[in-house]
């Protein structure tokens, strides 16, 4: 495996405007064993600040924000966190600690907004 | 009764000098004679020369020797064969030994040389800095990049 050409791979599928890119992260890059694939994921889909790629990474259990690995969890956040625009990042999280059915995962969110709230 | 006289027992004196230097001379003139080997009867400090130090005979008459000297000559000129024999067989071994080294050497450059041709007949020449530039993978379709990702995540996990 090649690590810059990976790398420039992801940095590509994220800036992408063609919607299929969420898609391929989602598949190749979030359920790769290696963090380091996983964290370059979590940048590039919680950029592209769309709907569907920030619930990807807040969302489901196991990648993103809730990732088993804590580096990769807080390479999420930090991300998060320096967002311009964090309305629909910030509108994800309350539906995530309203209505998602595992309690885990409603915790992170809040934690998750809580630190957004204090940095906006 | 003679008188004693210097001059009568000098005279004597020299005359037994003499005769025993006759019978001298004619001894040595016998052996020489006989032995043949000083014709010229030459002397070292009074004695006669008798080494065989002059050619015997002739070449002619050593051809004409008896059977036992062909044969020592013989003998000879076998040991003489035999010894270039195994400096021959010498040299062959030692020839055969470095044409073995060599040609072992040669076989061994020879696969080198050929994996090394394998492996760049494998290699592809690539130029990353273009191929896989940021800018450039955005222009392409998505699926290409798909294809792309996977194959270089191909051998993980």
């Amino acid at each position: 495996m090649n690590n810059k050409r990976v790398r420039n791979i992801i940095e590509a599928l994220g800036k992408h405007k063609d919607e299929e890119s969420i898609q391929v992260l989602n598949e190749l890059g979030t359920n790769c064993p290696i963090d380091e694939i996983r964290e370059m994921t979590s940048k590039a889909l919680i950029r592209k600040n769309t709907h569907e790629a920030l619930e990807i990474m807040i969302v489901n259990k196991g990648k993103g924000i809730n990732d088993l690995s804590a580096r990769v969890a807080m390479c999420a956040i930090n991300e998060l966190l320096a967002l311009k625009d964090k309305e629909e990042a910030i509108k994800i999280l309350d539906d995530t600690i309203n209505m998602h059915s595992e309690k885990e995962v409603q915790d992170t969110a809040r934690s998750v907004k809580a630190l957004m709230s204090f940095s906006s | 009764m003679q008188k004693i006289s210097p001059l009568r027992t000098s005279i004597e004196a020299f005359n037994k000098f003499k005769a025993s230097r006759a019978q001298k001379t004619q001894q040595a003139d016998k052996t020489t004679q006989k032995a043949q080997t000083n014709p010229f009867g030459i002397t070292f400090r009074g004695t006669v020369i008798q080494m065989d130090v002059f050619e015997k005979t002739n070449k002619a008459e050593k051809a004409e020797n008896t059977g036992l000297n062909v044969k020592e000559r013989l003998q000879n000129t076998g040991k003489l064969l035999a010894s270039a024999w195994v400096g021959t067989i010498n040299k062959f071994s030692s020839l055969k030994t470095n044409a073995i080294a060599f040609g072992n050497k040669l076989k061994d450059n020879t696969v080198a040389f050929g994996k090394k041709l394998y492996e760049i007949g494998n290699t592809k020449v690539e130029f990353d800095v273009f191929k896989y530039n940021v800018s450039r993978l955005q222009n392409k379709p998505v699926s290409e990049l798909k294809d792309m990702l996977s194959c270089e995540l191909q051998g993980v996990g």
